[in-house]
């Protein structure tokens, strides 16, 4: 890399701010709050698991769309017509995230949490873990796909259709991949539960987030959307995350304090999938001469999880104390430094995708 | 050059009205934070005092003055009849906010 080259490399102080810098210890955190709280207040935890309607808890349900409702209500799904004109790009990462990320995470969580870790994790904790790990591996990120973009000099454009056309895959992918693999794993899951998940965790945020857009920009313009709705919206979603993990540890705490290695153990093979995502993607684009700034956000919204709906998925199939929900808080706990390593890796390796030279003028020029 | 039109886009804006908004649209991220993206909308502007107000062979372009002189280019993708702005050469940026 040129001196230059390095020079156009943005730092994460000037793409993260302190929050989503730091969420890890945010995480850590909640996990401390959740199991404070489950173990000295045990009065909340139990009096909020008593508001269920047809097995769904009601506070869990109206926190996940809180998380997940600003994140689909951001989503411009007309940017979906632009398929064609990145169509290597969208080739690998649609390929990656839904041919190869799912059935990777599979084979390498199943390979440590049943095989490597057997006498460290019981069996019956063991295939929760699995499942948990399945749920994260079959979603791609969603929202935070913008700030890894920004911190690789990605194509706004670009970022924007691949995140609009893998939405609307996920739609219908999720429950097959989750049930498939479920299934494989011996974990058998009734399809009516999935499909109520789907529903309830996808289908209705994405709808409602579709409708409130088009509603409101149809009723007040977009900027106004952008700048007076979503401004208040938005921050909604990692208030909800940080909320929902309290409350899950709150059920979780018996399982964190009798075995604390478990996250450590979980953690492991989610890191390995990570990196392997990435660099199977950015090798594919470095091959087929795909431009940096469409390689990088290509590979890093499949090594990036879409960690809301495995929390929710997790939970509706398995509940709050499940094994499974904790793997997947496991996901959210390593997934920003993680990034960060893979946003560096992007940067350093710039130079050897075709249009370096070119975007490195342009934005010396900007 | 303040921001480039392709032939494509000028003729497709002409018949929405000749008049199109390039501005920066905030994406929030799940964990926090956010980036602004650059979008294009075949309409005026809310504020137009807030931007700059260009005539590029017919098309009127309101455009964030901190998109202006960037290589930025202007073009038009879709099929069956249904078309979407976009703007080329782009990155996301940190969100203001």
């Amino acid at each position: 890399m040129t001196a230059h080259q390095e020079s156009q490399s943005p730092s994460t102080s000037e793409g993260m701010g302190l929050f989503e810098r730091f969420l890890s210890v945010w995480v850590a955190l909640a996990i401390v709050a959740g199991v404070l709280l489950g173990q000295f207040v045990p009065a909340v935890p139990e009096t909020l698991s008593r508001f269920e309607y047809a097995q769904v808890s009601i506070p869990v349900a109206i926190l996940i769309w809180a998380m997940i409702f600003p994140m689909m209500a951001q989503i411009d799904f007309s940017a979906v017509l632009g398929v064609r004109r990145q169509p290597k790009g969208l080739v690998i990462t649609t390929t990656v995230n839904w041919l190869i990320k799912p059935f990777t995470m599979f084979a390498i969580a199943w390979f440590f949490l049943t095989v490597v870790f057997q006498p460290l994790i019981p069996e019956p904790l063991a295939s929760q873990y699995l499942a948990g790990a399945i749920l994260l591996g079959a979603a791609p990120c969603t929202a935070m796909v913008f700030v890894w973009s920004t911190l690789t000099r990605g194509d706004a454009a670009y970022t924007l259709v691949q995140v609009a056309l893998n939405d609307l895959i996920m739609l219908f992918t999720f429950a097959p991949i989750v049930v498939f693999l479920l299934g494989v794993s011996n974990i058998p899951i009734p399809w009516d539960t999935v499909a109520l998940s789907v529903v309830l965790y996808i289908v209705i945020p994405l709808a409602a987030g579709y409708l409130t857009r088009r509603t409101l920009i149809a009723r007040h313009g977009s900027e106004w959307y952008d700048n007076v709705f979503m401004k208040k919206v938005g921050p909604i979603t990692p208030v909800g995350l940080i909320i929902t993990l309290v409350l899950l540890f709150a059920f979780q705490g018996e399982v964190i304090l009798e075995a604390p290695l478990h996250i450590l153990l979980i953690a492991i093979p989610l890191i390995l999938q990570t990196f392997l995502i990435f660099f199977i993607a950015y090798g594919w684009a470095k091959a087929w001469k795909v431009p940096h700034n469409v390689a990088a956000p290509g590979a890093m919204i499949g090594a990036s999880n879409f960690f809301e709906l495995a929390v929710a998925a997790a939970i509706a199939l398995f509940g709050l104390q499940s094994g499974a929900a904790l793997a997947t808080v496991v996901g959210v706990l390593v997934e920003v430094p993680l990034m960060l390593a893979l946003v560096g890796i992007a940067n350093r390796t710039r130079h050897h995708f075709p249009g370096a030279e070119t975007q490195a003028h342009a934005e010396a020029r900007g | 050059m303040a921001i480039e039109v392709s032939d494509r886009a000028r003729e497709w804006l002409k018949r929405k009205g000749g008049v199109v908004t390039v501005r920066l649209s905030p994406r929030h991220g799940c964990c926090g934070g956010g980036a602004d993206i650059a979008v294009a909308e075949a309409r005026a502007p809310d504020v137009p005092e807030h931007y700059t107000r260009l005539d590029l062979d017919g098309v009127i372009v309101h455009i964030d003055p901190s998109l202006l002189d960037q290589g930025l280019r202007l073009d038009v993708e879709g099929f069956l009849g249904l078309g979407h702005l976009f703007v080329e050469g782009a990155s996301p940026t940190r969100s203001k906010e």
